[in-house]
């Protein structure tokens, strides 16, 4: 069938299987209970071909899920062949190493058939409410702490829930209604897109596989030619943010030769026994989601937008650690991939890249008792947006990853502090021909009747995000407690009437300083 | 007496006015070019006209009300012509208009730009006053501190002023005793409150939003007494009436005081006009669609009432882009945006595919048949090619289109993919629909419905010629076309009741709502909704009082409305409340969740008359049925063309039954059967095309 269509009806068809996936993905979004998944869009919900390849993926979906979840399904399918599974089925896992990289992000793929004959999968991944363990620090020295990890296992079998799995599972999670309550909205999601693809097939007479195979070779074409855009040649980048005692390092070569790109990242740091390191799926998708975001933004994401691009990292680096490293805070690494590849390619194409930002993301979780009942809170914070070739950079913008503020009237409501500033820094941007953007001043008190618990994620308070092409880096940020200065790498308890000062850093600056 | 009402609305090209005769319903029509620079000046063309018209009929001095609805608001935002407005925020916030959610509403555009805040940081000003999240005064309003402020804000040139506290929704005093401040020393200053205008939590679309209504604030009030005194000149003495974006109207004087509930009146008449022909079949679940020439909306009307949404992104960067442009609370009819119109350009993808829009031709060069230099080929040139449009009768005959210049725009394009330029002019007509038909079907899905159950409701220039192939794509059984009449906006005017909003925010799990306390305040709101609802020309015996209950389980962020009548806010209709709440959550989502607490975050309380549902009779030659002319029409179920029935509009009565493919061609549009399908003209001359 694939031959005989035109452009025209490709792009039709295009457009309905893109829409079967968002129509499912909104029935995710909607049902559960995971801020993280409704407002920060930190899920995906992908359709496979019979091999487990990515043929559509969610519109909204973050950086860090692209193209993990064929490989998940791969994982899956070495232990449960293809051959075994029936109609109803459905299988999880949690493992950073064949998911995305940290345990809350739990996985869900079931198999598609029709007519009895299995035409591919159904795929989603959502960060859950909660999974177990201590909660989210850099400091923590062991994968064990960050929680329940679910190898690869059945969750339903002919649509009869497994009740071991999730009694499992409910058993060893903070808000358990919540999280089941989001694992029952995935499955809907995954039966959803199912169902949907085979009335596709049904009223068109789709040959869903071979189509699949022209989309992923029309969008491999695409990049391909993306590539060839980006004169030949090896560059690279070194990256640098606070860690523990030691820096860390991300070193990044692009290779650009023949129309392929390759990322290789020796030289960066050795894995560390802190809650830092990244797992290859998601050093390869922050990678490919810089290099998208350089070449070609609108080709959607299939498996083959990015046969074209290798990652690489050597064995027991930061970047590509041994179990069982911890990497609950992977993305104050992981971060660190789109400056570097950015970096590496400045010389080259500069009007297409930007300064390195004051990321990595921030956040700061508050744990306690108020008025005789625990509370818990998590937000998350942004530094200054780096400056492009055209462009000063906005303050206070996220990037790589796109989590938002909370509302302050919504944090005041729901827990016992008091936002006295929310505001900008002004100067904290880098200087240069653009200027890097402000990062920002958020300064609470503590208002609960007993002493809480604090951690962090919050980098560059030495080490500043740097300019580009002869731009000026951005102020470092800063934590203080009570006015003075405050390491927020280990988990703290303060007490009641202190007052936290968040300083986010300021952007990079690009080209020089007019003079 | 004679009655007549009259409404009129100004649109981007064209001010239209329809004048309704109460007793008759019996219609005139008027129209005159938008005059940009003074609008008030077209209106008074048109009321002039409509005036003029009637006499002969109905005499002098009888208009009892004339509805308004204007896009001053919505120009003013995007072309930044508001008034210099200075705004007052809570110390330590002033840059919160700056910091925004802190999102990128692009995932992959490192290029991407935001909106600027309305009010520049030199004219952002602090006061060290505190409320807490539960409306606990922290920190009084110190006036000597405020005196000073006055200095300062006189001295930065503003003619308004904004107030944004943090947690005023739960205690405006702080903002009502600064603005009560401001007036009674500054009495010039125009002020506006954020409590006042949207009373909902967060704070950064709270402000924005108050700061929106400043912005427009003098530049309305000073239209609208313009307006007032204009028709006083032409002896109308009846009340002016404003349209707002919810669908309901309201007095000019509360228009002025919140005038950013104007933003999007004239789409909302688009809905309730096409809601108003529905209704006349009892179709009470449609799809009201309307494509132009630069844009294509779509609105989901169930159990005969508009969808609401409480949110509106104004002055949008990307028009398709959510997220970049100004979030403003206000209540509107939930219109959203599923392309560009006939003029969305065709072009080769990346991918080697052929993709139409978002990007558009627009209005100039618009498409390449208009012979205007437009040389990329566009949805309107592969309709054209089709036989969709009629090169010689187009807009009534005052614009032939070329079709050489078409032939030549797709001709390029079908050479680069390969393809026939039949095969192309067809692929841009079945892509185009395919992306309107795909953003409706998401639409519809995010609401919970089917669309098999909608009856598709067209209008727009564009929409008749799409509306039914679109229908089969969504399965939606028949497409409804009413009379066009030229001015749609202005018969949903006319059928619009008058309507308040109000809302109370806080947010209680169900089984603890201090229902006492919530009843009171919301009996107070109805109280004041009740007066502002008779001064709006509203009967006070027929106003219903309803309550959307904005309800969601503990630790949801996305919330379910449950509506029922204000006299079932009370502890006693707790478990019926609950009962409802589940099956609405359950219809959504496909299940309740169990063990879940539901809790209250927003009691949105709706004063509103009934909807004011109406006929309109047009004097028409309604007695031939035959058939003008044939003419060659691509069939997309045959996939070639045919040799089909062309009617002309005005000629066909009431009972005539037709079969497709065919064309009805009438001044504005043109309705497109493209298959074979039963279509039947209806006892008010509505066409109705069946398809399943």
């Amino acid at each position: 069938m694939t031959t005989e269509m035109n452009a025209a009806t490709v792009e039709i068809l295009w457009t309905r299987l893109v829409s079967l996936v968002d129509e499912a993905a909104t029935t995710l979004v909607r049902t559960s209970f995971s801020h993280i998944v409704r407002e920060a869009h930190d899920y995906a919900v992908v359709l496979l071909d019979r091999e487990a390849r990515l043929v559509a993926q969610s519109t909204q979906s973050i950086p860090s899920f692209i193209c993990t979840l064929p490989a998940t399904a791969r994982h899956i399918l070495a232990k449960y062949p293809v051959e075994t599974m029936q109609p109803g089925d459905a299988y999880i896992t949690n493992d950073p190493w064949m998911g995305t990289g940290h345990l809350p992000d739990i996985n869900i793929i079931m198999p598609i058939f029709r007519d009895g004959e299995h035409i591919g999968f159904s795929a989603s991944v959502a960060h859950a409410p909660d999974i177990g363990g201590r909660i989210r620090s850099p400091g923590i020295r062991e994968l064990y702490e960050e929680g329940l990890r679910l190898p690869p296992l059945r969750l339903l079998k002919a649509g009869t829930p497994e009740d071991a799995v999730f009694t499992i599972l409910e058993a060893n999670v903070r808000v358990s209604e919540q999280v089941m309550g989001d694992l029952y909205a995935q499955l809907s999601a995954n039966e959803m897109l199912g169902r949907r693809l085979v009335e596709l097939i049904d009223g068109t007479g789709l040959d869903f596989n071979a189509f699949g195979a022209d989309i992923q070779r029309r969008s491999e074409q695409a990049m391909a030619a993306a590539i060839r855009a980006i004169p030949e040649g090896v560059y690279s980048h070194r990256v640098e943010v606070d860690g523990f005692g030691e820096p860390v390092v991300v070193n990044c070569t692009l290779e650009v030769r023949d129309g392929r790109l390759s990322v290789d990242y020796s030289g960066s740091s050795e894995q560390v026994d802190r809650a830092i390191n990244v797992v290859p799926t998601y050093t390869y998708a922050y990678s490919c989601y810089a290099l998208k975001c350089i070449l070609s933004p609108s080709v959607p994401n299939n498996e083959g937008s990015f046969r074209a691009i290798s990652v690489s990292a050597p064995d027991g680096s930061i970047l590509n650690p041994r179990f069982p490293a911890p990497v609950g805070a992977r993305a104050m690494t992981g971060h660190l991939l789109p400056p570097a590849i950015m970096g590496a390619l400045a010389k080259v194409i500069p009007d297409r890249v930007q300064a390195a930002p004051g990321s990595p993301l921030w956040s700061c979780h508050i744990t306690g008792r108020h008025a005789g009942k625990p509370f818990a809170f998590l937000f998350f914070l942004n530094g200054g947006q780096g400056a492009t070739a055209a462009k000063d950079g906005y303050p206070a913008v996220s990037f790589p990853s796109n989590l938002g503020n909370t509302p302050i009237e919504v944090l005041e409501a729901q827990a016992p502090v008091r936002v006295i500033e929310r505001s900008l820094r002004d100067g904290s941007g880098g200087a240069g021909s653009f200027r890097g953007g402000d990062g920002q001043t958020t300064e609470l008190k503590i208002l609960a009747d007993s002493p809480v618990t604090v951690s962090f994620m919050a980098n560059r308070l030495e080490i500043p995000a740097a300019g580009l092409n002869g731009g000026e880096p951005g102020a470092p940020g800063a934590v203080l407690l009570n006015g003075t200065p405050f390491d927020p790498r280990e988990i703290s308890v303060i007490h009641p009437g202190d007052v936290l000062t968040l300083k986010t850093p300021g952007g990079g600056g690009f080209g020089p300083v007019p003079n | 007496m004679t009655d007549v009402r009259i409404a009129v609305d100004i649109g981007g090209t064209f001010t239209d006015g329809v004048a309704v005769h109460v007793e008759t319903n019996q219609i005139w029509v008027a129209k005159s070019l938008t005059t940009p620079d003074d609008p008030g000046e077209a209106v008074s063309t048109v009321v002039a006209s409509l005036v003029g018209e009637m006499r002969a009929e109905v005499g002098d001095g009888a208009v009892s009300e004339v509805v308004h609805g204007t896009t001053l608001v919505t120009n003013a935002l995007i072309e930044r012509k508001g008034a210099p407005t200075a705004a007052i925020f809570t110390k330590g916030m002033r840059d919160i208009l700056e910091i925004r959610r802190e999102l990128r509403y692009d995932l992959y555009d490192l290029h991407f730009t935001l909106p600027d805040p309305l009010v520049a940081r030199n004219m952002r000003f602090e006061l060290d006053e505190r409320m807490a999240a539960d409306g606990t005064q922290i920190r009084p309003v110190d006036p000597a501190e405020l005196e000073g402020l006055l200095d300062h804000i006189d001295a930065s040139g503003a003619q308004v002023v904004a107030i944004g506290f943090l947690n005023a929704h739960a205690n405006d005093a702080h903002e009502r005793a600064v603005a009560d401040f401001i007036t009674a020393r500054r009495p010039g200053l125009s002020v506006s409150s954020s409590a006042a205008v949207a009373p909902e939590l967060r704070e950064y679309e709270r402000c924005t939003t108050v700061t929106a209504n400043a912005y427009v604030k003098p530049l309305v009030y000073s239209y609208l007494n313009a307006l007032e005194r204009r028709l006083d000149d032409q002896a109308i003495t009846a009340p002016l009436r404003i349209m707002l974006s919810s669908g309901g109207f309201t007095t000019s004087k509360l228009a002025a005081e919140t005038p950013i509930q104007l933003l999007e009146s004239g789409p909302a008449g688009g809905v309730l006009s096409a809601l108003n022909a529905a209704l006349t079949h009892d179709f009470q679940n449609i799809l009201a669609f309307d494509m132009g020439g630069t844009t294509a909306k779509a609105c989901v009307v169930t159990d005969g009432e508009p969808g609401i949404a409480r949110s509106f992104e104004a002055g949008r960067v990307h028009r398709f882009k959510r997220g970049s442009g100004l979030p403003l609370l206000i209540t509107s009819i939930d219109l959203i945006e599923i392309g560009a119109g006939g003029g969305s350009l065709a072009a080769m993808s990346a991918l080697g595919t052929l993709s139409v829009g978002p990007a558009s031709a627009g209005s100039v060069p618009g498409p390449a048949c208009y012979g205007r230099g437009g040389i990329q080929a566009t949805v309107t040139d592969a309709d054209f090619w089709l036989g969709y449009l009629d090169g010689s009768s187009f807009l009534g005959g005052t614009m032939p289109l070329d079709r050489t210049a078409a032939e030549t725009a797709i001709g390029s394009l079908a050479d680069a993919l390969g393809m026939s330029v039949d095969e192309a002019a067809f692929g841009i007509h079945d892509v185009v629909n395919e992306n309107m038909a795909s953003a409706t079907r998401i639409h519809i899905a995010e609401k919970g419905y089917d669309p098999r159950d909608f009856t598709l409701v067209a209008t727009g220039g564009a929409g008749p010629v799409h509306a039914v192939a679109i229908a089969r794509k969504l399965g939606m059984p028949r497409v409804l076309c009413a009379p066009a009449a030229g001015a749609g906006s202005c018969l949903g005017f006319l059928a619009a009741p008058a309507r308040i909003d109000k809302a109370l925010v806080q947010t209680d799990e169900l089984k603890a709502v201090p229902w006492t306390q919530i009843r009171a305040a919301l009996d107070a709101m109805g109280e004041e909704a009740r007066e502002e609802l008779v001064s709006a020309g509203a009967c006070a015996a027929d106003l219903i009082f309803e309550v959307d209950v904005e309800m969601q389980y503990v630790g949801q962020g996305n919330s379910v409305s449950v509506k029922i009548p204000l006299d079932d806010v009370r502890a006693a209709y707790s478990g019926a409340l609950f009962a409802l709440f589940e099956e609405h959550y359950a219809r959504l989502y496909g299940r309740s969740v169990p063990h879940g607490r539901p809790q209250v975050v927003a009691w949105r309380m709706i004063g509103r008359e009934p909807i004011r549902h109406q006929r309109f009779l047009r004097e028409a030659d309604a007695t031939h049925h035959g058939r003008a002319a044939t003419r060659r029409l691509y069939d997309c179920e045959r996939g070639a063309f045919v040799e089909a029935g062309v009617y002309r509009r005005d000629t066909l009565g009431a009972g005539t039954v037709l079969q497709g493919p065919l064309v009805i061609e009438e001044a504005e549009s043109t309705f497109v059967v493209p298959f074979e399908a039963t279509v039947r003209v209806l006892d008010d001359l509505s066409i109705l095309a069946e398809l399943f």
